[in-house]
């Protein structure tokens, strides 16, 4: 049986190998946009770093109130930090929606319940005050943390220090924010790496590249199913299980889609830069878990809908395009609406999946994020396989 | 049978009226795989795909790519795909269609050897002139239903025609016709493109009695010969001459 499955695994890979349409989607295809990307948005980085981005901060007692906010704001503006990003003014809702209709500022933000970020064009000034706000709700919440994990010490040392709980937050609190402010409050280089946002784009296009393995995964089921191609009839009255032949075919299909993201990294680190951290072993985690995700996309829709290979083709484009865009290929700005607004999207978008493992891995010390990521990718392929299976026992031809 | 029949599976070899090959893979490659899922030592496997182009002419096209070869080398490589692992049962589906005459007689050499190796061949044609050539017993089906089976001679004693008789003239007046199918024994008579085809129910003194009656009306012709109904006929016959979808 062993002979067989080597057989058909070289055959396999050899059919790939010289399917031009399949090598451009696969190999060149990301290689091609990676290099767009390089063009567009460096560009569009140099140049941003020299300009200043005018803001406004509705000062209500929300604002007032929040040490966190007030610090941020303070060195983001602060003429002398040579990283100066934002010329913020201190106004009333009214005059910073007066400022805005003017065309004077960029964005107001104004914190109620969660903060509001009110913008009227989608430029890149927008996305940076959005990424901005996120990344201050990101270090909210890790303070937030900081101070539990304080609150809880304290408790352990001394549990009869429970009756004077409010007091206590309050002191630790305050204690963490003049620690901050001594530290000139850069609460963002806390973590390893500033990420740029054409890296999300980057990510996004890994997350494409992983997907597109679903077009591999679709031929594998294709070209052995009797009512989806030729050969499929041929293979369908020989003396070989579908399952054992489809599995061979898959897993060439796995090693092309391996070899294509290999080449997409080599290109962008060796050729475009592009610096994707340390975790080496990580990363390759977290593309092996992305492209079994493609993969089995593929074979499910393969398995599943009843339609010609042109079609498969589209359904499977069509669905790794939107589930890019959505985890902000084409712009931040939309993978942060969709986080913000529909989370449930993005936490079954493998694309998405793909790139927030990306982005953890990147971005944050912990790695509890990174893993979530995996697993999701993960628990995905494991569905994706489960349907796939189901469907494909279910066949049965009455005359082939 | 069950899909899982792999005993029976592998003594089955079936060639598809649609050209069934892989794009990517060439001549030499398309066969080892189809033959490799039945095949498993390598040299016995060599052997049989030699064996298989040698059958079906493809020597010279071992390394062509199935673009690169023309519709009657195509229907060749479709056949060797399918029988390269010697099987016992053989269906061919019109494996002729829309070929040349020289791969049409390639491919039919080909049944015949095959035949005389003492494989079972279930053929499936439109073309009767094909059954007469391959074929010990026939099925003609209609709109799926079996309506006649045999040997070529017990088919054809199914049709009403015995004998049919075509005379080359150049005009003929309709009165002459219905004259002719006023004939004991004719069972019709049709004038086309300047041959008359006069269809007999018993083939007895026919063509002296109708080259009589064409000296006596001084109808003078090119050519007149006689000849046995063809399985053609027995099929338009049998079936009707109403067009099929």
């Amino acid at each position: 049986m062993i002979s067989i499955f080597i057989h058909n695994f070289k055959y396999a890979l050899k059919t790939l190998f010289k399917n031009k349409m399949l090598i451009f989607w696969t190999f060149a295809f990301p290689i091609i946009l990676g290099t767009f990307f390089n063009m567009a948005f460096a560009n569009i980085e140099k140049s941003e770093k020299l300009k200043m981005i005018d803001i406004a901060i509705v000062e209500n007692e929300n604002f007032k109130n929040s040490t966190v906010w007030k610090q941020t704001f303070k060195v983001l503006s602060d003429e002398e930090n040579v990283n100066r990003l934002f010329n913020t003014k201190y106004v009333s809702k009214e005059e910073a929606e007066k400022l805005l209709k003017n065309d004077e500022i960029t964005g107001y933000v104004e914190l109620q319940k969660e903060p509001i970020v009110t913008v009227t064009n989608s430029g890149i000034n927008e996305t940076v005050l959005k990424y901005v706000i996120e990344e201050i709700i990101q270090s909210e919440e890790i303070i937030s943390n900081i101070i539990q994990i304080q609150i809880n010490e304290k408790l352990q040392e001394d549990p009869t220090q429970i009756v004077n709980i409010e007091q206590i937050g309050m002191q630790i609190y305050e204690n963490t924010i003049e620690k901050l402010q001594k530290q000139e409050a850069n609460i963002q280089d806390i973590s390893s790496n500033k990420l740029s946002y054409t890296m999300i784009e980057f990510y996004t296009l890994i997350a494409m590249t992983c997907l597109y393995g679903g077009i591999l995964g679709m031929v594998a089921v294709n070209q052995n199913l009797a009512n989806m191609s030729h050969t499929g009839k041929r293979i369908g009255v020989s003396p070989i299980s579908k399952g054992k032949l489809i599995l061979g075919s898959s897993i060439a299909s796995y090693l092309t889609q391996l070899i294509g993201v290999l080449l997409l990294f080599i290109y962008t680190i060796f050729v475009l830069k592009v610096d994707y951290g340390n975790n080496l072993m990580l990363i390759i985690l977290l593309t092996l878990a992305g492209c079994l995700a493609g993969l089995t996309m593929g074979v499910s829709i393969a398995a599943c809908i009843k339609a010609n290979d042109n079609l498969k083709t589209g359904i499977v484009i069509s669905v790794t395009m939107i589930g890019c865009f959505l985890s902000g290929m084409m712009g931040i700005t939309m993978k942060y609406m969709v986080d913000k607004n529909v989370p449930i999207i993005n936490k079954l978008n493998p694309a998405s999946m793909i790139t927030d493992g990306f982005y953890s891995l990147y971005y944050y010390d912990t790695l509890d994020r990174f893993y979530f990521n995996v697993a999701s990718l993960a628990i995905f392929a494991i569905i994706m396989l489960g349907i796939s299976i189901i469907s494909l026992r279910r066949q049965k031809y009455d005359s082939i | 049978m069950k899909p899982n029949a792999y005993d029976i599976k592998r003594e089955i070899g079936v060639v598809f009226q649609d050209v069934a090959v892989f794009e990517e893979l060439n001549v030499y490659e398309n066969i080892d795989y189809f033959c490799g899922l039945y095949i498993k030592d390598k040299n016995t496997r060599k052997e049989y795909i030699e064996e298989a182009i040698h059958l079906v002419g493809l020597e010279e096209f071992k390394k062509f790519y199935p673009k690169q070869l023309s519709g009657g080398l195509l229907r060749r490589l479709n056949i060797a795909c399918g029988i390269s692992h010697k099987p016992k049962l053989i269906f061919l589906d019109e494996p002729t269609v829309a070929v040349d005459p020289q791969s049409r007689n390639n491919i039919l050499d080909g049944i015949k050897t095959l035949r005389q190796k003492g494989a079972t061949i279930v053929y499936t044609t439109h073309y009767m002139e094909e059954v007469e050539i391959l074929c010990d017993r026939v099925i003609i089906l209609d709109k799926g239903k079996v309506i006649a089976s045999g040997t070529n001679d017990e088919l054809k004693e199914l049709a009403r025609i015995e004998e049919k008789v075509s005379v080359e003239v150049i005009d003929l007046e309709e009165k002459i016709i219905a004259n002719i199918r006023e004939f004991s024994n004719v069972e019709e008579a049709e004038y086309h493109n300047h041959v008359l085809v006069i269809k007999y129910k018993k083939g007895k003194n026919n063509l002296t009695e109708l080259m009589d009656y064409l000296r006596k009306e001084n109808i003078g012709y090119s050519k007149i010969y006689s000849e046995r109904p063809t399985l053609n006929d027995v099929f338009l016959e049998l079936t009707g001459k109403g067009l099929r979808d």
